[in-house]
């Protein structure tokens, strides 16, 4: 079995709306790359707002009436050491850029240089990094195996990249605007505030719409005596950027607190929502603390034409997975130093790469450790907002998926046919394996097995 | 129950019975990745160093008996502490068990060993932490916990601290909760922490390191409860509950010495009768 193994590397992204597949040389396929999407649901806090209609991180969409932007996926990268905190927030807004706004409840008011635009690229790079991959291998001829030969085979090749102030005279209404700048194509307020009603008020008399049942959750963050980072679109300096797409707003901070707050984004209560969080530290693994973190299934082998729909299977072993685990748990896909990865499903991040995305702990650049959680949530299992702890947990981990292709040649020599006899045994695992983790009907799977050993 | 009765006359019986039992669960139910080598090392060096403490330094329990409660304590790091390499669980294992013999007045040690092993562990290495969302929030495991743990505290009579404990903690959080107008759902997934409640029913109740008095340990649960509760919501420490208790453990001589009663002893049932 160990000659001349090729392997080749299947790497996925996920991509709620699209899934691109790109294959690759001759040993080595890259195959698909799912992406999905997830343009993580926000982070969490916040939300929200402007003219006629808003929209927020993590939070609480405020779309137009007539506007479903919910259940959609957000993307937060938090570079965390100690007690200071980069948060980059991914922009997946897709409605008129006039109508973004968000607002997002943070420790401490922000100074003008604690905000920059990021650059959008940084996400789908770590993105496409710590993607769940499909690995593929092919059964050498059996016949052969008393000559065998580990091939030497060289890396995996990576993958190519992938690609006005308004008035704001609050003081009647316990609202403090405490700064007020403008960065890229964002103008940028931090209130703070005595009572949610008053902050609604004054939200709603600048111009931005929120919905009624935000006064209720804001109230808990104003009395813990937290700011709100309103952000919305400067159009006159947004056509001047040519950029088509909003682009990610990274914020720098310390504090303590290690969370994010998921309550502003669900005002849409029993919709699910998905959130992908990467932590990057320089110590380890990180975790949630006030929910359970589990491993999604890894390294199992599955039937190979699971390569033609890698996205469906993700999607639908993601799903099993969480309803198993009673809709309640985070789940970590990816574990792993940044400095390496087995097998890649992309470049690792550069120096310069690893900047854009936040980490900041200058000399200890080369010790960034990176965790990919996806929290699927709703209101009813996810009562508190996300609370994160760094580990000194270095155990590499990633999603992996397992493709092992059977030898197709004439098979003379008696350990030939012996292979062949227990090929069949060999399919019927991957096939139980698959409808276990997918929920697939059973009957479908061996059917497919069965087309595809006869094409 | 009787069948157990028969073969466990000590409840520290009970004590080992139920914390493997919780490591099994841990491990094939909730995906724990436990490496038996790291619950083998801090099995070995607890009974070896309490071997060796008791041989040198003490005069009192039968070294045998005294094995007990290193197993405990053991079974407890390997519960609650993850750590990278083994030798920082073997660091942990053997402060927890040297801290019976060096941190003790009269023939009371007043810190819980494996409290004390996790904190010397988070503190003096690089490679060690607290997973407290590792139990989830499971009604059922509120359930287990709190059958296992009632047996054991129906024979060692400390059920008035676990009570003490949750009692206050919960109503500080609650009057929380009530202040920032979360909805109590919030409340109740803070309190069905499997963490919290394994703490409550199995750490803070040890009846050799914790004061003698009832009134003494339920003011002491009670200033505990408040410690965690400050810690947890002020300064923001996923591992509030560990950090006071090995805070206020040194006062259990004070709340001793105030409210003076008799030190417990571990006994079997057969002697009782």
């Amino acid at each position: 079995m160990l000659s001349r193994i090729r392997h080749s590397l299947l790497s996925t992204q996920y991509s709620a709306l699209s899934t691109q597949h790109s294959a690759l040389s001759t040993h080595y396929l890259l195959v698909m790359k799912l992406k999905f999407l997830m343009t993580l649901f926000v982070l969490c806090i916040a939300l929200l707002c402007f003219t006629p209609a808003a929209w927020a991180f993590c939070g609480f969409y405020v779309a137009k009436a007539d506007t479903k932007l919910y259940n959609k996926a957000s993307q937060v990268v938090i570079a965390r050491d100690d007690k200071k905190t980069v948060l980059t927030m991914a922009n997946d807004f897709q409605g008129e850029v006039k109508d973004f706004a968000m607002v997002v409840p943070v420790p401490t008011v922000l100074q003008k240089e604690q905000v920059i635009v990021g650059k959008p690229k940084i996400i789908e790079r770590l993105d496409a990094f710590s993607a769940p991959r499909l690995v593929e291998y092919f059964d050498p001829d059996p016949c052969e195996q008393s000559y065998a030969r580990e091939s030497a085979l060289p890396m995996p090749l990576p993958r190519p990249n992938l690609p006005s102030n308004r008035s704001a005279r609050g003081g009647d209404l316990g609202v403090t605007v405490e700064a007020r700048y403008s960065v890229g194509e964002y103008d940028i307020l931090i209130l703070g505030a005595k009572e949610s009603g008053g902050l609604q008020t004054w939200l709603n008399r600048n111009g931005y719409k929120i919905p009624r049942e935000a006064s209720s959750l804001l109230k808990p963050y104003i009395r813990q005596k937290m700011k709100f980072f309103v952000a919305k679109v400067n159009l006159d300096k947004f056509e001047e950027s040519g950029y088509q797409y909003l682009r990610p707003l990274q914020i720098s901070y310390t504090s303590p607190k290690f969370m994010l707050p998921i309550r502003l984004g669900m005002m849409n209560a029993l919709l699910e929502q998905d959130l992908i969080v990467y932590i990057l530290s320089p110590q380890g693994q990180a975790e949630v603390t006030n929910y359970r973190t589990v491993k999604v299934p890894s390294d199992v082998n599955i039937p190979v034409f699971v390569k033609e729909e890698f996205a469906d299977f993700y999607k639908s072993m993601f799903q099993t997975s969480y309803t198993k685990e009673d809709r309640k748990v985070a789940f970590l896909e990816y574990a792993w130093d940044m400095a390496s990865c087995d097998p890649c499903s992309a470049e690792p991040l550069s120096n310069s790469e690893l900047k854009d995305a936040g980490v900041f702990w200058g000399d200890k650049s080369n010790n960034v450790f990176i965790t990919r959680l996806h929290v699927r949530y709703t209101r009813d299992k996810f009562p508190e907002d996300l609370i994160f702890q760094e580990t000194s947990n270095k155990e590499n981990f990633q999603g992996r998926y397992i493709l092992q292709h059977s030898f197709t040649g004439e098979a003379k020599c008696a350990a030939g046919r012996e292979y062949k006899r227990r090929l069949n045994k060999r399919f019927e695992l991957e096939a139980q394996t698959l409808a276990k983790l997918t929920n697939w009907n059973i009957r479908d799977i061996r059917q497919k097995i069965k087309q595809k050993n006869q094409s | 129950m009787k069948w157990l009765a028969i073969y466990f006359k000590d409840p520290r019986d009970y004590q080992i019975l139920f914390l493997c039992s919780f490591l099994i669960l841990g491990i094939g139910a909730r995906d724990w990745t436990l490496r038996p080598e790291v619950i083998c090392v801090a099995i070995g060096t607890c009974l070896i160093t309490q071997l060796l403490m008791s041989f040198f330094l003490s005069k009192e329990s039968p070294i045998g008996k005294s094995l007990k409660s290193a197993l405990i304590t053991s079974l407890g790091l390997s519960l609650l502490l993850r750590v990278d390499h083994w030798t920082t669980m073997a660091l942990a294992a053997t402060c927890a068990i040297a801290s019976k013999f060096v941190f003790k007045v009269g023939d009371k040690h007043f810190f819980n060993p494996a409290n004390f092993g996790i904190i010397t562990a988070l503190v003096f290495t690089n490679d060690a932490w607290v997973s407290p969302g590792q139990w989830g929030e499971d009604w059922w495991y509120a359930i287990i916990f709190a059958g296992c743990g009632g047996m054991v505290l129906k024979r060692v009579g400390r059920w008035d601290t676990t009570a003490a404990f949750l009692g206050a903690y919960s109503l500080l959080e609650a009057v929380r909760n009530f202040w920032l107008e979360w909805t109590w759902d919030v409340f109740w997934h803070r309190l069905m922490s499997g963490s919290l409640l394994l703490f409550a029913l199995f750490m803070v109740t040890d009846p050799r390191s914790i004061p003698n008095t009832a009134i003494g340990r339920v003011t002491w649960a009670l200033c505990i409860a408040a410690l965690t509760f400050i810690l947890r919501n002020y300064f923001y420490l996923s591992t509030a509950v560990f950090w006071a208790l090995f805070a206020l453990a040194p006062t259990t001589v004070w709340f001793d010495t105030l409210f003076q009663g008799h030190s417990f002893k571990w006994k079997v049932e057969s002697a009782e009768c």
